[in-house]
């Protein structure tokens, strides 16, 4: 008996970036205990509109979002098992994690962070699995 | 496939109801012999390795959860999209897109984790 696969979308569709950007993946699927997240950027929930900033901005409005999707799916920030972070730059490391302490201030996930290439101006991508 | 280059890692491992799948990149499954090329052409026989491994491991490209889809930069994001959709039309897994230097040249890399 193999779990079932399930996809997860945000209650707040404006977050929904695959579907209102026609990208070939989804926001998240749940299977069995895990639930597994595409790559957040940051998006402004009211508009749906990408929200440009700074490091801090973004990884603020991500987590922010990211908070909004695991709770549309049962889950929540504090059940976050694996992240990887994203950065346009390593140079900002220590911007990201200023606002990343917020939002895990304890026994925080595992983690990666890798500098790479990102589109459209954005600074910061975040993804992760998470248990229901 | 990398276990024919004496690569520390398993193509593939299960542990209980999951499969994770290491980068897979464009190797002839036939001879072993890298297939160097576009990132269209490249992401095609990636999406093929990789439906050979996931099927060797009892599932399949509908039942991945989760990709990590590396290419060699950004500018190809499209062309790899165009490719990425004809393999998972319907109900896609959770993905992101790394923009990274892979190995021997390859513009394209995915490893993935599936449900059994």
């Amino acid at each position: 008996m193999t779990p079932a696969r399930e996809i997860i979308t945000p209650k707040n569709q404006m977050l929904n970036v695959s579907r209102n950007l026609n990208l070939p993946h989804s926001p998240g699927i749940r299977a069995g205990d895990l639930i597994f997240l595409s790559g957040m950027v940051s998006v402004d929930p009211a508009t749906g509109e990408r929200s440009l900033g700074t490091v801090a901005h973004e990884t603020r409005q991500i987590l922010s979002n990211m908070a909004h999707m695991l709770e549309s799916a049962g889950s929540s920030l504090e059940r976050v098992v694996k992240i990887n972070v994203l950065l346009y730059d390593m140079l900002e490391f220590e911007n990201m994690n200023a606002v990343y302490r917020e939002f895990f201030p304890h026994d925080p996930p595992a983690r990666t962070t890798c500098g790479v290439q990102l589109s459209s101006g954005l600074k910061v991508e975040i993804d992760c699995i998470a248990i229901v | 496939m990398a276990a024919g280059y004496g690569w520390p890692q398993s193509t593939a491992v299960r542990a209980g109801d999951y499969v994770f799948v290491s980068g897979v990149v464009a190797i002839d499954p036939g001879t072993g012999e890298r297939v160097n090329g576009t990132v269209t052409s490249e992401a095609h026989r990636v999406f093929q390795n990789l439906k050979l491994v996931l099927e060797s491991a009892g599932t399949s490209l509908e039942r991945m959860v989760q990709v990590r889809a590396m290419i060699y930069d950004r500018i190809e994001y499209d062309a790899l999209n165009r490719v990425y959709r004809q393999y998972v039309p319907n109900g896609p897994p959770a993905r992101t897109v790394w923009s990274v230097q892979i190995i021997d040249a390859f513009k394209v890399q995915l490893d993935a984790i599936a449900v059994a």
